[in-house]
Protein backbone atom coordinates (compact mmCIF):
# COMPACT_ATOMS: atom_id res chain seq x y z
CA UNK A 1 0.00 0.00 0.00
CA UNK A 2 1.06 3.82 -0.88
CA UNK A 3 2.51 5.98 2.25
CA UNK A 4 2.73 8.84 0.65
CA UNK A 5 0.79 9.55 -2.45
CA UNK A 6 1.19 12.72 -4.37
CA UNK A 7 -1.23 13.84 -7.22
CA UNK A 8 -1.20 17.26 -9.47
CA UNK A 9 1.26 19.25 -7.08
CA UNK A 10 1.46 23.17 -8.25
CA UNK A 11 3.42 25.58 -6.39
CA UNK A 12 4.60 28.90 -7.62
CA UNK A 13 6.85 31.24 -6.39
CA UNK A 14 5.93 34.82 -7.16
CA UNK A 15 6.25 33.77 -11.51
CA UNK A 16 8.94 31.09 -11.16
CA UNK A 17 6.77 27.78 -11.42
CA UNK A 18 8.45 25.19 -8.77
CA UNK A 19 5.71 22.28 -9.49
CA UNK A 20 3.75 21.48 -12.27
CA UNK A 21 1.16 18.71 -11.31
CA UNK A 22 3.71 16.71 -9.60
CA UNK A 23 2.60 12.81 -8.88
CA UNK A 24 3.67 9.84 -7.43
CA UNK A 25 3.48 7.77 -4.71
CA UNK A 26 5.58 5.88 -2.50
CA UNK A 27 5.31 2.33 -1.30
CA UNK A 28 5.45 1.53 2.17
CA UNK A 29 9.47 0.35 2.81
CA UNK A 30 10.72 0.87 -0.02
CA UNK A 31 13.63 3.66 -0.56
CA UNK A 32 12.10 5.85 -3.18
CA UNK A 33 14.27 8.99 -4.97
CA UNK A 34 13.95 11.84 -5.77
CA UNK A 35 16.18 12.70 -9.08
CA UNK A 36 16.74 15.63 -11.27
CA UNK A 37 18.64 18.99 -11.99
CA UNK A 38 19.16 21.62 -9.39
CA UNK A 39 16.10 23.74 -9.36
CA UNK A 40 14.09 21.05 -10.84
CA UNK A 41 11.69 21.07 -7.99
CA UNK A 42 12.56 18.42 -5.62
CA UNK A 43 13.32 20.37 -2.36
CA UNK A 44 10.08 21.91 -2.85
CA UNK A 45 8.41 18.42 -3.56
CA UNK A 46 9.44 17.07 -0.20
CA UNK A 47 8.99 20.23 1.68
CA UNK A 48 4.89 20.19 0.98
CA UNK A 49 5.44 15.84 1.74
CA UNK A 50 6.71 17.12 5.39
CA UNK A 51 4.24 20.12 5.89
CA UNK A 52 6.45 22.41 5.82
CA UNK A 53 5.31 24.38 2.40
CA UNK A 54 1.84 24.85 1.40
CA UNK A 55 1.12 23.48 -1.94
CA UNK A 56 -0.41 25.89 -4.37
CA UNK A 57 -2.86 23.18 -5.65
CA UNK A 58 -2.62 19.28 -5.89
CA UNK A 59 -3.28 16.62 -3.13
CA UNK A 60 -0.81 15.19 -1.01
CA UNK A 61 -1.44 12.25 1.51
CA UNK A 62 1.19 11.21 3.98
CA UNK A 63 -0.43 7.74 5.89
CA UNK A 64 -3.76 8.92 5.05
CA UNK A 65 -3.05 12.60 6.75
CA UNK A 66 -2.81 15.76 5.09
CA UNK A 67 0.40 17.38 5.88
CA UNK A 68 -0.64 20.64 6.49
CA UNK A 69 -3.97 19.75 8.51
CA UNK A 70 -2.21 17.19 10.11
CA UNK A 71 0.93 18.27 11.18
CA UNK A 72 1.26 17.52 14.36
CA UNK A 73 0.11 13.89 14.27
CA UNK A 74 2.75 13.75 10.79
CA UNK A 75 5.72 14.97 13.06
CA UNK A 76 5.62 12.23 15.25
CA UNK A 77 5.98 9.30 12.23
CA UNK A 78 8.38 11.23 9.94
CA UNK A 79 11.51 12.23 10.70
CA UNK A 80 13.35 14.68 8.09
CA UNK A 81 17.09 16.06 7.40
CA UNK A 82 16.69 19.21 5.41
CA UNK A 83 19.29 21.19 3.23
CA UNK A 84 20.58 24.18 5.12
CA UNK A 85 19.21 23.14 8.63
CA UNK A 86 21.76 23.16 11.39
CA UNK A 87 21.71 23.68 14.86
CA UNK A 88 22.99 25.92 17.67
CA UNK A 89 26.83 26.11 17.21
CA UNK A 90 27.19 25.49 21.02
CA UNK A 91 24.70 22.89 21.31
CA UNK A 92 26.38 19.25 22.47
CA UNK A 93 25.77 16.09 20.23
CA UNK A 94 24.57 14.70 23.52
CA UNK A 95 22.01 17.51 24.07
CA UNK A 96 20.73 17.70 20.63
CA UNK A 97 19.55 14.31 20.51
CA UNK A 98 17.91 14.28 24.28
CA UNK A 99 16.48 17.63 23.17
CA UNK A 100 14.89 16.27 20.16
CA UNK A 101 14.11 13.02 21.85
CA UNK A 102 11.82 14.85 24.33
CA UNK A 103 10.31 16.20 21.70
CA UNK A 104 8.48 12.90 20.58
CA UNK A 105 5.61 10.25 22.04
CA UNK A 106 8.13 7.56 21.38
CA UNK A 107 11.21 8.49 21.05
CA UNK A 108 14.58 6.28 20.53
CA UNK A 109 17.15 6.12 22.89
CA UNK A 110 20.01 8.80 22.29
CA UNK A 111 22.33 6.74 23.99
CA UNK A 112 21.64 4.07 21.22
CA UNK A 113 21.26 6.50 18.42
CA UNK A 114 24.85 7.82 19.31
CA UNK A 115 26.27 4.10 18.81
CA UNK A 116 25.13 3.52 15.97
CA UNK A 117 25.18 6.43 13.83
CA UNK A 118 28.82 6.36 15.15
CA UNK A 119 28.88 9.82 16.81
CA UNK A 120 29.57 7.94 20.83
CA UNK A 121 33.17 9.98 20.75
CA UNK A 122 32.11 12.73 19.77
CA UNK A 123 29.00 13.11 22.43
CA UNK A 124 30.48 16.02 24.11
CA UNK A 125 31.98 17.76 20.93
CA UNK A 126 29.67 21.09 20.11
CA UNK A 127 27.81 21.01 16.98
CA UNK A 128 30.27 24.16 15.78
CA UNK A 129 32.99 21.85 16.12
CA UNK A 130 31.80 18.41 14.18
CA UNK A 131 33.21 17.74 10.78
CA UNK A 132 30.83 17.96 7.81
CA UNK A 133 30.42 14.37 7.96
CA UNK A 134 29.72 14.14 12.01
CA UNK A 135 27.46 17.09 11.17
CA UNK A 136 25.70 15.41 8.48
CA UNK A 137 25.62 11.97 10.39
CA UNK A 138 23.96 13.45 13.74
CA UNK A 139 21.39 14.93 10.79
CA UNK A 140 20.41 11.55 10.27
CA UNK A 141 20.02 10.35 13.68
CA UNK A 142 17.99 13.56 14.57
CA UNK A 143 15.73 12.32 12.19
CA UNK A 144 15.80 9.07 13.46
CA UNK A 145 14.84 9.93 17.27
CA UNK A 146 11.51 10.07 16.90
CA UNK A 147 11.35 6.42 15.62
CA UNK A 148 9.83 7.63 12.23
CA UNK A 149 7.93 5.35 9.91
CA UNK A 150 8.85 7.60 7.38
CA UNK A 151 12.12 9.45 6.82
CA UNK A 152 12.48 12.40 4.17
CA UNK A 153 16.24 12.73 3.17
CA UNK A 154 17.25 15.97 0.85
CA UNK A 155 20.81 16.07 -0.56
CA UNK A 156 22.31 13.98 2.65
CA UNK A 157 25.43 13.51 1.15
CA UNK A 158 25.83 16.88 -0.50
CA UNK A 159 29.02 18.08 0.79
CA UNK A 160 30.69 14.51 1.67
CA UNK A 161 34.09 13.17 0.61
CA UNK A 162 33.94 9.44 -1.19
CA UNK A 163 34.19 7.97 2.01
CA UNK A 164 32.14 9.59 4.59
CA UNK A 165 29.45 9.09 1.41
CA UNK A 166 29.66 5.53 1.24
CA UNK A 167 29.22 4.95 5.15
CA UNK A 168 26.12 7.39 4.51
CA UNK A 169 24.49 4.97 2.12
CA UNK A 170 25.39 1.94 4.47
CA UNK A 171 23.55 3.89 7.08
CA UNK A 172 20.18 4.66 4.70
CA UNK A 173 20.28 0.76 3.93
CA UNK A 174 20.18 0.28 7.54
CA UNK A 175 17.37 2.38 7.80
CA UNK A 176 15.11 0.31 5.10
CA UNK A 177 16.02 -2.55 6.67
CA UNK A 178 14.86 -1.32 10.12
CA UNK A 179 11.74 -1.35 7.98
CA UNK A 180 11.29 2.85 7.52
CA UNK A 181 10.25 3.79 4.46
CA UNK A 182 13.05 6.35 2.84
CA UNK A 183 12.31 9.59 0.78
CA UNK A 184 15.61 10.23 -1.03
CA UNK A 185 16.14 13.42 -2.78
CA UNK A 186 19.66 13.13 -4.38
CA UNK A 187 21.64 14.78 -7.69
CA UNK A 188 24.52 11.83 -7.41
CA UNK A 189 23.25 8.55 -10.35
CA UNK A 190 25.54 6.35 -8.39
CA UNK A 191 23.54 7.66 -5.64
CA UNK A 192 19.96 6.66 -7.21
CA UNK A 193 21.48 3.68 -8.82
CA UNK A 194 22.80 1.76 -5.36
CA UNK A 195 20.16 2.95 -2.77
CA UNK A 196 16.96 3.41 -4.84
CA UNK A 197 14.00 0.46 -5.16
CA UNK A 198 12.46 3.00 -7.25
CA UNK A 199 12.80 6.76 -8.93
CA UNK A 200 10.89 9.78 -9.66
CA UNK A 201 12.91 11.92 -12.03
CA UNK A 202 11.81 15.31 -11.70
CA UNK A 203 12.58 18.31 -14.48
CA UNK A 204 11.41 21.81 -14.21
CA UNK A 205 8.39 21.15 -12.05
CA UNK A 206 7.36 17.86 -13.54
CA UNK A 207 7.72 13.97 -13.24
CA UNK A 208 9.32 12.77 -16.28
CA UNK A 209 9.71 9.42 -15.36
CA UNK A 210 8.88 6.68 -12.07
CA UNK A 211 10.45 3.76 -12.35
CA UNK A 212 13.47 1.38 -10.98
CA UNK A 213 17.00 2.56 -11.53
CA UNK A 214 17.26 -0.36 -14.06
CA UNK A 215 13.85 0.34 -15.46
CA UNK A 216 15.00 4.28 -16.20
CA UNK A 217 18.14 3.29 -17.60
CA UNK A 218 16.33 0.68 -20.03
CA UNK A 219 14.37 3.44 -21.64
CA UNK A 220 17.37 5.05 -22.81
CA UNK A 221 17.32 3.07 -25.90
CA UNK A 222 20.05 -0.27 -26.28
CA UNK A 223 21.74 -1.08 -22.77
CA UNK A 224 24.78 -2.15 -24.62
CA UNK A 225 27.00 -0.39 -27.64
CA UNK A 226 30.38 -1.87 -28.63
CA UNK A 227 32.98 -0.78 -30.55
CA UNK A 228 36.12 -2.60 -32.32
CA UNK A 229 38.14 -3.20 -35.05
CA UNK A 230 38.16 -6.92 -37.08
CA UNK A 231 41.02 -8.11 -38.56
CA UNK A 232 39.24 -9.17 -40.85
CA UNK A 233 36.40 -7.64 -43.03
CA UNK A 234 33.02 -8.89 -41.82
CA UNK A 235 29.61 -8.55 -43.37
CA UNK A 236 26.77 -6.28 -41.94
CA UNK A 237 24.35 -7.77 -42.63
CA UNK A 238 26.21 -10.99 -40.60
CA UNK A 239 26.30 -9.10 -37.84
CA UNK A 240 22.47 -7.75 -38.82
CA UNK A 241 21.12 -11.05 -38.32
CA UNK A 242 22.30 -11.74 -34.81
CA UNK A 243 18.87 -11.15 -32.80
CA UNK A 244 21.09 -9.21 -30.14
CA UNK A 245 22.32 -6.98 -32.57
CA UNK A 246 19.78 -3.62 -33.58
CA UNK A 247 22.15 -1.23 -35.08
CA UNK A 248 25.63 -1.46 -37.13
CA UNK A 249 27.72 1.58 -38.44
CA UNK A 250 31.21 1.48 -39.91
CA UNK A 251 33.73 4.13 -38.91
CA UNK A 252 36.57 3.20 -41.05
CA UNK A 253 38.14 0.32 -40.24
CA UNK A 254 36.07 0.12 -36.67
CA UNK A 255 32.88 -0.88 -36.61
CA UNK A 256 30.26 0.02 -33.99
CA UNK A 257 27.60 -2.10 -32.48
CA UNK A 258 24.08 -1.70 -30.61
CA UNK A 259 22.19 -3.81 -29.10
CA UNK A 260 20.23 -6.06 -25.93
CA UNK A 261 22.28 -7.02 -23.18
CA UNK A 262 23.59 -9.60 -24.51
CA UNK A 263 25.47 -8.05 -27.48
CA UNK A 264 28.59 -8.90 -26.49
CA UNK A 265 28.27 -12.42 -25.86
CA UNK A 266 26.55 -12.96 -29.48
CA UNK A 267 29.17 -11.00 -31.33
CA UNK A 268 32.39 -12.30 -30.09
CA UNK A 269 30.96 -15.97 -30.29
CA UNK A 270 30.18 -14.94 -34.38
CA UNK A 271 33.57 -13.78 -34.46
CA UNK A 272 35.10 -16.61 -32.84
CA UNK A 273 33.48 -18.63 -35.16
CA UNK A 274 34.87 -16.58 -38.39
CA UNK A 275 38.48 -17.28 -36.04
CA UNK A 276 38.23 -13.04 -36.58
CA UNK A 277 39.97 -11.32 -34.14
CA UNK A 278 38.22 -8.27 -32.54
CA UNK A 279 41.20 -5.56 -31.76
CA UNK A 280 40.09 -2.21 -29.62
CA UNK A 281 37.70 -3.91 -28.14
CA UNK A 282 35.48 -1.55 -26.41
CA UNK A 283 32.29 -1.83 -24.35
CA UNK A 284 30.07 0.68 -23.31
CA UNK A 285 27.09 0.09 -20.56
CA UNK A 286 23.80 2.23 -20.86
CA UNK A 287 24.16 4.06 -17.21
CA UNK A 288 21.09 5.70 -15.14
CA UNK A 289 23.43 8.70 -16.03
CA UNK A 290 22.57 8.23 -19.86
CA UNK A 291 19.08 7.80 -18.61
CA UNK A 292 18.95 11.01 -16.95
CA UNK A 293 20.67 13.13 -19.75
CA UNK A 294 18.18 11.65 -22.20
CA UNK A 295 15.16 12.27 -20.39
CA UNK A 296 16.24 15.26 -18.95
CA UNK A 297 17.30 16.54 -21.93
CA UNK A 298 19.44 18.96 -20.11
CA UNK A 299 21.46 21.90 -21.88
CA UNK A 300 25.00 21.28 -20.08
CA UNK A 301 26.54 24.95 -21.88
CA UNK A 302 23.32 26.17 -19.81
CA UNK B 1 5.95 31.63 7.56
CA UNK B 2 5.89 35.41 8.20
CA UNK B 3 3.54 35.63 11.15
CA UNK B 4 4.42 34.18 14.40
CA UNK B 5 2.24 31.60 16.06
CA UNK B 6 2.04 30.69 19.77
CA UNK B 7 3.65 27.78 20.88
CA UNK B 8 0.97 24.99 20.71
CA UNK B 9 0.19 22.34 22.93
CA UNK B 10 1.86 19.70 20.63
CA UNK B 11 4.56 20.49 22.95
CA UNK B 12 4.59 17.72 25.32
CA UNK B 13 5.64 19.51 29.04
CA UNK B 14 9.05 17.25 28.98
CA UNK B 15 9.88 18.66 25.71
CA UNK B 16 9.37 21.93 26.68
CA UNK B 17 11.22 21.91 30.19
CA UNK B 18 14.04 20.56 27.98
CA UNK B 19 13.92 22.91 25.79
CA UNK B 20 13.87 25.50 28.54
CA UNK B 21 16.80 23.99 30.41
CA UNK B 22 18.94 23.73 26.75
CA UNK B 23 17.89 27.55 26.31
CA UNK B 24 19.34 28.35 29.64
CA UNK B 25 22.80 26.67 29.27
CA UNK B 26 23.23 27.59 25.42
CA UNK B 27 22.74 31.53 26.72
CA UNK B 28 25.25 30.84 29.89
CA UNK B 29 27.89 29.18 27.30
CA UNK B 30 27.22 32.86 25.37
CA UNK B 31 30.36 34.49 27.14
CA UNK B 32 29.68 38.28 25.74
CA UNK B 33 26.27 37.92 26.61
CA UNK B 34 27.21 36.70 29.86
CA UNK B 35 29.67 39.29 30.51
CA UNK B 36 27.62 41.97 29.73
CA UNK B 37 24.32 41.04 30.80
CA UNK B 38 25.22 39.80 34.27
CA UNK B 39 28.82 40.58 34.79
CA UNK B 40 28.71 44.07 33.82
CA UNK B 41 26.01 45.93 35.89
CA UNK B 42 27.23 43.61 39.11
CA UNK B 43 30.89 44.73 38.30
CA UNK B 44 30.04 48.52 37.73
CA UNK B 45 27.54 48.45 41.28
CA UNK B 46 31.14 47.07 43.09
CA UNK B 47 33.17 49.87 41.58
CA UNK B 48 30.66 52.77 41.85
CA UNK B 49 30.29 51.77 45.25
CA UNK B 50 33.69 51.53 46.22
CA UNK B 51 34.14 55.34 44.99
CA UNK B 52 34.06 57.46 48.21
CA UNK B 53 32.51 60.83 46.64
CA UNK B 54 29.78 58.39 44.73
CA UNK B 55 28.37 57.43 48.38
CA UNK B 56 28.02 61.18 49.89
CA UNK B 57 24.65 63.24 49.28
CA UNK B 58 24.67 65.57 46.46
CA UNK B 59 22.67 68.92 46.85
CA UNK B 60 21.91 68.57 42.97
CA UNK B 61 20.75 65.15 42.93
CA UNK B 62 18.12 66.12 45.52
CA UNK B 63 20.37 65.10 48.32
CA UNK B 64 20.49 61.30 46.85
CA UNK B 65 23.81 60.31 46.22
CA UNK B 66 25.46 59.39 42.78
CA UNK B 67 25.18 55.69 43.57
CA UNK B 68 21.46 56.04 44.57
CA UNK B 69 21.13 57.81 40.57
CA UNK B 70 22.99 55.08 38.88
CA UNK B 71 21.04 51.91 41.08
CA UNK B 72 17.60 51.85 38.58
CA UNK B 73 20.32 51.97 35.82
CA UNK B 74 22.01 49.17 36.51
CA UNK B 75 18.82 47.19 38.05
CA UNK B 76 17.85 46.99 34.49
CA UNK B 77 21.30 46.48 32.72
CA UNK B 78 20.73 43.15 32.14
CA UNK B 79 17.23 43.20 30.91
CA UNK B 80 18.26 45.60 28.75
CA UNK B 81 21.33 44.05 27.38
CA UNK B 82 19.56 40.59 27.02
CA UNK B 83 17.01 42.03 25.18
CA UNK B 84 18.31 44.19 22.58
CA UNK B 85 21.99 42.37 21.96
CA UNK B 86 21.65 38.91 23.68
CA UNK B 87 17.98 37.91 22.02
CA UNK B 88 18.63 39.68 18.25
CA UNK B 89 21.92 38.19 18.01
CA UNK B 90 20.79 34.58 19.37
CA UNK B 91 17.64 34.26 17.18
CA UNK B 92 19.20 36.21 14.06
CA UNK B 93 22.32 33.13 14.48
CA UNK B 94 19.59 30.35 14.79
CA UNK B 95 17.65 32.06 11.82
CA UNK B 96 21.04 32.30 9.32
CA UNK B 97 22.37 28.47 10.65
CA UNK B 98 18.84 26.81 9.63
CA UNK B 99 18.38 25.78 12.97
CA UNK B 100 15.09 27.24 13.21
CA UNK B 101 14.29 25.50 10.09
CA UNK B 102 15.30 22.11 11.24
CA UNK B 103 12.80 22.89 14.15
CA UNK B 104 10.16 23.45 12.56
CA UNK B 105 10.11 20.11 11.00
CA UNK B 106 9.76 18.85 14.63
CA UNK B 107 6.69 18.30 16.86
CA UNK B 108 8.21 21.91 18.27
CA UNK B 109 7.57 24.70 16.61
CA UNK B 110 9.92 27.66 16.28
CA UNK B 111 8.10 29.43 18.50
CA UNK B 112 8.59 27.32 21.16
CA UNK B 113 12.31 28.34 21.39
CA UNK B 114 11.71 31.66 21.26
CA UNK B 115 8.80 31.16 23.92
CA UNK B 116 11.56 29.58 26.06
CA UNK B 117 14.63 32.10 24.87
CA UNK B 118 12.46 34.84 26.60
CA UNK B 119 11.52 32.80 30.09
CA UNK B 120 15.59 32.18 30.07
CA UNK B 121 16.15 36.39 29.46
CA UNK B 122 13.02 37.44 31.99
CA UNK B 123 14.93 35.05 34.40
CA UNK B 124 18.14 36.20 34.51
CA UNK B 125 17.29 40.03 34.44
CA UNK B 126 14.97 39.24 37.27
CA UNK B 127 18.05 37.45 39.25
CA UNK B 128 20.62 40.31 38.23
CA UNK B 129 18.49 43.19 38.84
CA UNK B 130 17.33 41.94 42.59
CA UNK B 131 20.60 41.25 43.28
CA UNK B 132 21.90 44.43 42.23
CA UNK B 133 19.26 46.33 44.28
CA UNK B 134 20.42 43.94 47.43
CA UNK B 135 23.63 44.66 47.25
CA UNK B 136 23.33 48.36 46.58
CA UNK B 137 20.89 48.95 49.53
CA UNK B 138 21.95 46.23 51.96
CA UNK B 139 26.32 46.56 51.04
CA UNK B 140 26.35 50.51 49.90
CA UNK B 141 23.68 51.50 51.72
CA UNK B 142 21.56 52.97 48.40
CA UNK B 143 18.66 54.36 49.60
CA UNK B 144 15.74 52.21 48.58
CA UNK B 145 13.24 53.60 45.68
CA UNK B 146 10.53 56.15 47.53
CA UNK B 147 7.39 53.94 45.95
CA UNK B 148 8.50 50.78 45.48
CA UNK B 149 5.43 49.23 43.99
CA UNK B 150 5.54 52.28 41.14
CA UNK B 151 9.63 51.58 40.46
CA UNK B 152 8.40 47.62 40.48
CA UNK B 153 6.03 48.48 37.84
CA UNK B 154 8.25 50.53 36.17
CA UNK B 155 11.04 47.61 36.09
CA UNK B 156 8.30 44.77 35.03
CA UNK B 157 6.79 47.39 32.39
CA UNK B 158 10.41 48.96 31.11
CA UNK B 159 11.74 44.96 31.30
CA UNK B 160 8.72 44.24 28.64
CA UNK B 161 9.18 47.21 26.08
CA UNK B 162 13.11 46.71 25.49
CA UNK B 163 12.24 42.72 24.79
CA UNK B 164 9.19 43.62 23.00
CA UNK B 165 12.31 45.83 21.06
CA UNK B 166 14.37 43.24 20.93
CA UNK B 167 11.82 41.03 19.68
CA UNK B 168 11.09 43.54 16.85
CA UNK B 169 15.12 43.83 15.99
CA UNK B 170 15.33 39.66 15.81
CA UNK B 171 12.21 39.80 13.59
CA UNK B 172 13.66 41.79 10.97
CA UNK B 173 17.31 41.61 11.11
CA UNK B 174 17.92 38.69 8.62
CA UNK B 175 21.21 37.30 10.40
CA UNK B 176 23.49 37.57 13.92
CA UNK B 177 25.69 40.48 12.24
CA UNK B 178 22.69 42.77 11.48
CA UNK B 179 20.67 41.83 14.38
CA UNK B 180 23.91 43.12 16.50
CA UNK B 181 24.17 46.49 14.73
CA UNK B 182 20.37 47.23 15.03
CA UNK B 183 20.41 46.43 18.46
CA UNK B 184 23.85 48.28 19.65
CA UNK B 185 22.62 51.88 18.80
CA UNK B 186 18.83 51.09 20.44
CA UNK B 187 21.28 49.92 23.17
CA UNK B 188 23.51 52.52 23.26
CA UNK B 189 20.53 55.04 22.98
CA UNK B 190 18.85 53.64 26.19
CA UNK B 191 21.97 52.98 28.18
CA UNK B 192 21.96 57.07 27.37
CA UNK B 193 18.77 57.99 28.33
CA UNK B 194 18.82 55.57 31.62
CA UNK B 195 21.43 57.60 32.88
CA UNK B 196 24.91 55.32 32.29
CA UNK B 197 26.71 57.89 30.82
CA UNK B 198 25.46 60.98 33.07
CA UNK B 199 23.35 60.82 35.63
CA UNK B 200 19.60 61.51 34.30
CA UNK B 201 19.22 64.17 37.18
CA UNK B 202 22.07 65.93 35.84
CA UNK B 203 21.03 66.45 32.86
CA UNK B 204 18.54 69.55 31.20
CA UNK B 205 15.70 69.69 31.54
CA UNK B 206 14.54 69.43 28.04
CA UNK B 207 16.86 66.87 28.01
CA UNK B 208 15.16 64.89 30.84
CA UNK B 209 12.02 65.48 29.10
CA UNK B 210 13.05 63.51 26.55
CA UNK B 211 14.61 61.39 27.54
CA UNK B 212 11.55 60.32 29.45
CA UNK B 213 9.91 59.00 26.66
CA UNK B 214 12.34 57.00 25.79
CA UNK B 215 12.31 52.54 27.84
CA UNK B 216 15.27 53.12 30.06
CA UNK B 217 14.55 57.29 30.61
CA UNK B 218 10.88 56.67 32.01
CA UNK B 219 11.92 53.60 33.90
CA UNK B 220 14.72 55.64 35.69
CA UNK B 221 12.84 58.94 35.79
CA UNK B 222 9.94 56.49 38.08
CA UNK B 223 12.07 55.20 40.42
CA UNK B 224 13.50 58.45 40.59
CA UNK B 225 10.76 60.13 41.13
CA UNK B 226 11.42 62.94 38.02
CA UNK B 227 8.52 63.98 35.94
CA UNK B 228 5.52 62.32 35.45
CA UNK B 229 5.07 58.99 36.75
CA UNK B 230 1.59 57.78 35.15
CA UNK B 231 3.29 59.56 31.30
CA UNK B 232 6.38 57.21 31.69
CA UNK B 233 4.18 53.93 32.48
CA UNK B 234 2.49 55.03 29.23
CA UNK B 235 5.53 55.27 27.60
CA UNK B 236 6.57 52.18 28.77
CA UNK B 237 3.32 50.58 27.97
CA UNK B 238 2.42 52.21 24.87
CA UNK B 239 6.15 50.89 23.91
CA UNK B 240 5.71 46.99 24.98
CA UNK B 241 2.10 47.05 22.52
CA UNK B 242 3.74 48.33 19.62
CA UNK B 243 6.92 46.74 19.43
CA UNK B 244 5.00 43.33 20.28
CA UNK B 245 2.61 43.94 17.56
CA UNK B 246 4.93 45.05 15.56
CA UNK B 247 7.15 41.92 16.01
CA UNK B 248 4.53 39.67 15.68
CA UNK B 249 4.16 41.61 12.11
CA UNK B 250 7.39 41.38 10.54
CA UNK B 251 8.63 38.50 12.70
CA UNK B 252 10.56 35.78 10.02
CA UNK B 253 11.69 32.70 10.76
CA UNK B 254 13.33 31.89 7.83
Amino acid sequence: MAIIEVSDLTKRYGDQVALNGVSFSVEEGEIFGILGPNGAGKTTTVECVSGLRTPDGGRVRVSGLDPRAGRDELRQFLGVQLQESGLPPKLTVREALRLYASFYRDPADPGILLTQWGLEAKAGTRYGKLSGGQQQRLAIALAMVGNPRIVVLDELTTGLDPAARRAAWDLIEQIRDAGVTVVLVTHFMEEAERLCDRLALIDTGRVVAVDTPAGLTARAGAPQRMRFRPSEPVEEEELLALPEVTDVTRQGRHLELSGTENLVQAVTALLARRQIIAADLRVEQTTLDDAYLALTKSDPVK
Amino acid sequence: MSTMTLPSLRMTGHGFRTLLSTQARLTMRDIPVVAAGIGLPILLLLIFGNIPSFTEPHADLGGRTTLDAFVPTLTMMSAMVLACTGLPTFIGELRERGALRRLSASPVPAAGVLAAQLIVIVAIAAVVGALVVAIATLGFDAAAPKHLATAVAAGVLGSAAVLGLGLLIAGVAGNAGAAAGMGIPVLIANFFSGGLYAPVEKMPHVLQTIVGYVPFGAVVETWSGIGTTWIHLSVLAVCTVLASLLAIRFFRWE
